[in-house]
């Protein structure tokens, strides 16, 4: 008989492979079914990384961060929370990532320093070792952020460091057994990561578009932007501050993936462009990459 | 004897300390910071209105702090000032910032060295919310798992707090707590777009307008967050200083200190502000020069000139630098070793009588626990001094709401010039916190940030004076050679933010 375990690795292989959709019924309904008691465990770890994505999933509203990380996961380690540390706390670590302490996803914000491993230490062991050992244990790993996902800031045009996302570090290892998904921006909405969680523990892998949660990114910010309609108008903000479409200025939402539209932040009280504020892509693989393709482009309007 | 009590956690990011123990005390210490990323690197050659987006990357938990040192940065190289209203909104983004900054150290970063979690399985009452930490908590310790109940245990061994009421009061504040940041932060966010990393701050005021609707909004969530400091997070700092008296005598760093001054009580940031700017040495307060800073990198992985000056630094990274043990530099003000943070601002302001109401409330804690506003320097001093200020700072948020002038323009109108130069200097939550822009043909030429972690976890100087947090270090003494539960203890009360100081 094939164990749970070794069944769901075998799953997320094929998903890793052939991509979720094309997983055989049966398959896909077993992936599905998580036992509600065995809750995952989550390592959480930093790379090149700025916590702006670990406070950004504090910000939860409803579950409340407490509730997400006792009920519909166990956050097992993670450096802003964690009582333990010192050689306690990389014991914890080790006892999961070499497979001694049960099942666990791994979750990790922040960017691999490919081209200098020194930049990044955790002990007195480089980040990426972490990583290549997580990679044959997990169960599967989620991206939180632009950084795990494609580098974000840290892998910006003229970085030091060669900055790259958790796919790419795995991909360049031949590690790429095990299921990652991406859940973009800078930061991350707190819905984003922990509905994907909920996702996981209810129904199993979600649906993905390039690597993300479809339910999230499936749409361009620009699609479902409120100021489409001064779009159409050709009512277009003239200078910071202004109203109306904000795409003269710069803004980044017909280029991005992302439901901020819809969801807004913090609470859905605010987001970017109800602030008259361009959206600048945090959400999009290329953020902040080039120097030539500013943020904004205030000087160009009246041209 | 060397310990390494890395990883640290509870702080923001990769921090590990080496000690030496000789006979129960910390004898040596070294602050190494283990992450570097290169801002000052990639910042060069981009446009310089990407530069308040791109340097709040540096930190996710004090983003804004970041964005307005930069737009003050900025609008100094562009020859700008925000009109009134926008200055007033920087105000109110950065302050609720700070809020929740204080709350997030108290509770969630620093309760745990204290509170006895584990008080929570003799709890009696009849609350919903601490029911279920209790019925989770006896669940997990009840299963054969690996670690149970984790992140809140394991812990390190020590004494902590044995009164089951004050235990299960300060638990059901952790929880409390996590709901005022949110507030906090969504007040913040109210203007400043999004929380973290707001899109609407910008050099010359905020893209938001003074809306009366969102001005409501914010005042009602900062009046919460304030009832919820006075009623609760000062007494709670008090309690743990009742408990822990020791704590006024640990953690004394041996330099000086320096605040840039916070929240500009006037359009123009370096008119009278909230909280005075000065450099404190042997008990003398003189105005910041920012000309008397430099950054030595002996101790750093750098293979760039030490000693350099703001204006003339430079960066090139030497990861396997001889004799180096760390990725900060170590910064110095005319060659001395500074503090900076909560006891800094409150120092600095106190000993010029800048702020009435700060100086009547140290005065008055001081009294009660019964020690100088020199023992501020210490543990307990620097958990009172943030819990002091966030108390000054939300009456002032919700007073400064009252001079908005609704309708009125939020942002000055921008055009960046070819070339120029600023200097934008605020203090974050966690101290004073420099960045400076050098524009060239319309680019950046030169970015250089001096964040606050930087000043207080500074390795040792070309000269071998330690940094703050290590000389805070210096003399600790410790139960457990193996954890040193009190030298984390020291290290938490400085707050430290390892993401800030390499950036």
């Amino acid at each position: 008989m094939i164990h749970r375990r070794d069944f769901l690795k075998f799953a997320a292989t094929l998903a890793a492979v052939f991509g979720l959709d094309a997983l055989p019924e049966p398959v896909l309904a077993a992936l599905k079914k998580i036992d509600p008691e065995a809750v995952p465990k989550l390592i959480y770890l930093q790379g090149l990384s700025c916590t702006g994505c670990s406070i950004s999933l504090l910000q939860a509203v409803a579950p409340s961060p407490l509730t997400m990380i006792t009920k519909y996961s166990q956050l097992v380690f993670h450096a802003d929370l964690s009582a333990i540390s010192g050689a306690k706390a990389l014991d914890l670590v080790d006892k999961y990532l070499s497979g001694q302490a049960g099942e666990y996803f791994l979750a990790v914000e922040g960017a691999i320093p490919e081209a200098m491993p020194e930049a990044c230490y955790l002990g007195d062991k480089p980040f990426a070792h972490y990583l290549e050992q997580a990679a044959k244990t997990m169960s599967g790993a989620i991206a939180v952020g632009a950084c795990a996902c494609d580098g974000g800031i840290p892998a910006a045009e003229g970085n030091p460091t060669g900055a790259i996302g958790l796919k790419e570090f795995y991909r360049k290892r031949n590690l790429t057994g095990k299921l990652v998904i991406n859940v973009r921006g800078c930061s991350v909405h707190p819905d984003w990561v922990w509905y994907t969680i909920i996702n996981l523990v209810k129904i199993g892998a979600p649906e993905l578009v390039n690597d993300a949660p479809k339910l999230f990114f499936s749409r361009k910010v620009h699609e479902s932007c409120p100021r489409y309609h001064d779009f159409q108008e050709e009512i277009f903000a003239k200078k910071l501050g202004d109203r109306g479409c904000l795409f003269k200025l710069g803004c980044q939402g017909p280029d991005t993936y992302a439901d901020c539209p819809t969801r807004w932040w913090n609470g859905g009280r605010t987001w970017c462009i109800d602030s008259n504020a361009p959206c600048i892509g945090c959400a999009s693989p290329s953020f902040a990459r080039r120097k030539d393709f500013p943020f904004y482009r205030i000087g160009e309007v009246n041209k | 004897m060397k310990v390494d009590l890395g990883p640290i956690t509870r702080i923001e990011g990769h921090l590990n300390v080496r000690t030496t123990i000789d006979n129960g005390v910390v004898t040596e210490a070294q602050c190494m910071s283990e992450m570097f990323r290169g801002f000052e690197i990639f910042l060069k050659g981009r446009d310089p209105l990407d530069a308040q987006q791109i340097t709040q990357r540096i930190c996710g938990v004090c983003p804004y702090a970041h964005a307005i040192a930069s737009s003050y940065a900025q609008e100094n190289a562009y020859k700008i000032q925000a009109p009134a209203n926008g200055r007033i909104l920087h105000n109110l983004i950065q302050g609720a910032n700070h809020l929740y900054d204080y709350l997030l150290h108290f509770y969630q970063l620093s309760a745990l060295d204290f509170v006895d979690v584990t008080a929570i399985l003799k709890y009696t009452g009849k609350d919903e919310e601490l029911l279920a930490v209790k019925q989770w908590v006896q669940a997990e310790l009840s299963r054969k798992k690996a670690f149970p109940a984790a992140p809140f245990l394991p812990r390190l061994s020590g004494q902590y707090i044995n009164d089951p009421e004050l235990n299960i009061g300060a638990l059901k504040h952790y929880l409390e707590a996590m709901t005022m940041e949110r507030k906090a932060n969504q007040a913040a966010a109210i203007f400043g777009g999004k929380f973290p990393h707001s899109t609407a701050i910008f050099p010359g005021g905020c893209t938001q307008e003074a809306r009366i609707d969102l001005i409501a909004a914010y005042q009602a969530l900062i009046r919460e967050v304030r009832d919820f400091i006075r009623d609760k997070y000062i007494p709670d700092v008090v309690a743990v200083a009742g408990l822990f008296p020791e704590y006024w005598k640990i953690g004394v760093s041996r330099g000086g200190f320096m605040s840039y001054g916070l929240l500009p009580m006037t359009p123009d940031p370096q008119g009278k502000q909230l909280f005075a700017a000065g450099a404190l040495l042997d008990g003398q307060v003189t105005p910041v020069d920012f000309g008397q800073i430099t950054q030595d990198v002996k101790y750093a992985r750098y293979s760039s000139a030490s000693g350099r000056t703001v204006r003339d630094s430079e960066i090139t990274p030497a990861a396997g630098k001889e004799g180096a043990y760390t990725w900060s530099k170590a910064p110095r003000y005319g060659g001395k070793m500074m503090e900076v943070g909560p006891a800094a601002r409150v120092l600095v302001d106190y000993h010029q009588g800048n702020n009435p109401d700060l100086k009547a409330l140290v005065d008055k804690c001081a009294g009660q626990a019964q020690i100088t506003p020199q023992e501020l320097n210490s543990v307990l001093g620097r958990h009172l001094c943030r819990a002091l200020q966030a108390a000054v700072i939300a009456d002032f948020l919700l007073a400064e709401t009252e001079r908005l002038d609704p309708g009125a323009p939020t942002m000055a109108e921008l055009a960046i010039p070819e070339s120029g130069e600023g200097f934008g200097a605020t203090e974050a939550s966690r101290g004073a916190l420099l960045h400076y822009l050098k524009i060239e043909k319309g680019k950046i030429a030169k970015y250089e940030c001096v964040v606050p972690t930087t000043w207080n976890a500074s390795p040792r100087d070309d000269q071998g004076q330690p940094g703050a947090m290590e000389s805070a270090l210096i003399g600790t003494k410790v139960a457990t050679p193996e954890e040193q539960i009190e030298s984390v203890r020291v290290v938490h009360s400085f707050d430290p933010c390892i993401a800030c100081a390499v950036h």
